[in-house]
């Protein structure tokens, strides 16, 4: 902490200082140094063109050229990885996020193909990935092949569960139709409601892209940045949201309930679900395509039996790759500029609350079909919040949860039902938001 | 007039992909679950018709004796597996002593080529 404080006071040093130098008109030292090459005294000449060079340099370099809001968002970036460090929330996620929010802030002069807004670009090439929505898909790929469905096999009303969780991507998406945005931009962010990273980044590549025209005229603003470091943030932070939600709307009691273990589910069911849930759910909702034929494909591949291989890269090299590149893409098109606006602040409010809702929504689901259940078949509620999908952070922390109330109540399982769920919900509710506004 | 008159409209639309929007999750959903509950049984009883010639020897298991098979045992039983299938240690020697013992290196026998030791 101690070393964070004097690097940013030495940064902030030289900020301050550039005005007392007088260095800052940029533009009118540029021109008048080159010129003078006439005549005059060698030594003289020398000094002046050293001079000059070193302003120029100054120029070009980050402390002439940043902004409050470029040290803004380095700070943030830096609690990012603290945070990914220090109290390991999705460090996978937070880190090359916080890295990236680091490299998009280094300010710079804007016409060398740097900058990730800039065509032609490095990060330009990469961020392309996010904009036409590549990445979501792949890294839904990977997840198939990680996820193991058999507890919403072996218990298949708990899917309602992750259906209902889906109200906070709706509410959302009402409350930001409420606050001024236009109906593509609200799509976009209802869909944090869902906390599910590549859906988020995936509707707002579609909907909220800074390219799209509405049919009076405007351009629908670019909502990608703020959309997925929202959906990200708050993932990360599920641990700190649930659980006083939990403790609200859950009595004691309920919170207690033993739910009975899950029937061994066989490996034939286990390869029919892929492969029914993508026809079933696709059908329904095809604008979904991208993300649950591949969710569900990479299921296929794990539970076939006999592309073990594929499936191996799937969940660890392939969704590796592209979790690194699309976490540093993301944090680096947080470029202060285009990030610090009033909408992104609009936006993580919207999105702590869809949090919220969500959370609220599963939990009091549940609570309701326990009024249609008896004896051993009754779900403990807290299972409910595990319907957004924030896979499996939400899951681990209905467990959690639920020792605290009862040391020898395990529902890891249980709750990786609704989970999963979840995210088959977000993806289909994205689908149906595409296929409305898209 | 016209900037309000558009909000309104944008509400009320909104409004209908709430609510259609909230029907088709649950529809889908349910409609999984519900293949899922007796679908899927169906499915794999035809199955098991169809290829009833081949699985006779099954038949002879009396599944009375494993009703209290549960998950959990399976999940203990695999732990178990799991646990044992790695915790592949050397056995060494538990002798700890401060006097300098005489060893002979060779990087056959080196700790740091030890399989223990991914570099």
């Amino acid at each position: 902490m101690k070393k964070i404080l004097i690097i940013f006071g030495v940064l902030s040093l030289l900020i301050f200082i550039r005005p007392a130098l007088g260095l800052n008109s940029v533009q009118t030292n540029n021109e008048s140094i080159t010129i003078e090459q006439t005549d005059e005294e060698s030594s003289a000449r020398f000094i002046d063109e050293a001079i000059g060079g070193i302003k120029q340099f100054y120029f070009y370099t980050g402390f002439a050229n940043a902004t409050s809001g470029h040290l803004l968002m380095i700070v943030i970036g830096i609690v990012f990885i603290y945070l990914g460090i220090k109290f390991d929330y999705e460090p996978l996620l937070l880190i090359p996020i916080g890295a990236g929010v680091i490299i998009g802030n280094i300010p710079f002069v804007a016409g060398y193909q740097t900058g990730i807004y800039e065509t032609g670009s490095v990060l330009n090439y990469l961020y392309f990935g996010v904009v036409k929505g590549i990445y979501p898909p792949l890294i839904f790929l990977g997840i198939g092949a990680m996820t193991d469905f058999s507890s919403l096999i072996a218990n298949p009303k708990l899917m309602l569960l992750g259906a209902a969780a889906q109200i906070g991507v709706f509410a959302t998406f009402i409350g930001a139709l409420y606050l001024g945005f236009n109906l593509p931009e609200a799509g976009a962010i209802g869909i944090i409601g869902g906390a599910d990273g590549p859906t988020a980044i995936f509707l707002s590549s579609k909907l909220a892209n800074g390219v799209n025209v509405l049919a009076d005229g405007t351009v629908v603003k670019n909502l990608i940045g703020p959309i997925a470091i929202a959906a990200y943030s708050y993932m990360a932070l599920v641990p700190v949201i649930q659980p006083p939600l939990m403790r609200l709307l859950i009595s004691k009691e309920d919170r207690k309930i033993r739910m009975k273990p899950p029937r061994a589910v066989s490996q034939k069911e286990k390869m029919l679900f892929p492969i029914i849930a993508l026809i079933l759910t696709t059908f329904i909702s095809p604008s979904a395509l991208p993300l649950l034929g591949m969710l569900f494909f990479g299921n296929l591949l794990k539970e076939s039996g006999r592309t073990e291989r594929l499936a191996e890269t799937a969940r660890t090299k392939l969704i590796d790759i592209v979790t690194i590149l699309l976490g540093v893409t993301v944090g680096a098109s947080t470029q202060a500029d285009i990030f610090i606006t009033k909408d992104s602040m609009l936006i993580f409010g919207l999105g702590a609350i869809s949090f919220v809702i969500a959370t609220m929504g599963g939990l009091l689901f549940a609570r309701f079909m326990n009024l249609f259940l008896k004896g051993d078949d009754r779900i403990n509620p807290l299972i409910g919040a595990a319907g957004v999908s924030a896979v499996p952070d939400s899951a681990r922390v209905v467990h959690a949860e639920a020792l605290k109330s009862d040391p020898h109540n395990y529902l890891l399982m249980h709750a990786m039902a609704p989970n999963v769920a979840g995210v088959i919900g977000s993806a289909i509710a994205a689908g149906i938001i595409l296929s409305f506004l898209g | 007039m016209t900037p309000t008159l558009l909000e309104i409209d944008q509400l009320s639309e909104g409004y209908i992909i709430l609510i259609t929007g909230l029907l088709i999750v649950f529809g889908a959903l349910l409609l999984l679950s519900i293949f899922f509950k007796y679908g899927v049984p169906i499915l794999l009883y035809v199955y098991k018709i169809i290829t009833k010639g081949r699985d006779r020897k099954i038949k002879d298991i009396s599944v009375a004796a494993d009703e209290k098979f549960t998950g959990e045992i399976a999940a203990a039983i695999a732990t178990a597996i799991h646990l044992y299938l790695h915790e592949k240690h050397d056995t060494e020697n538990a002798i700890l002593t401060i006097k300098q013992a005489r060893k002979l290196y060779s990087p056959w026998s080196s700790k740091i080529y030890g399989t223990q030791n991914r570099l």
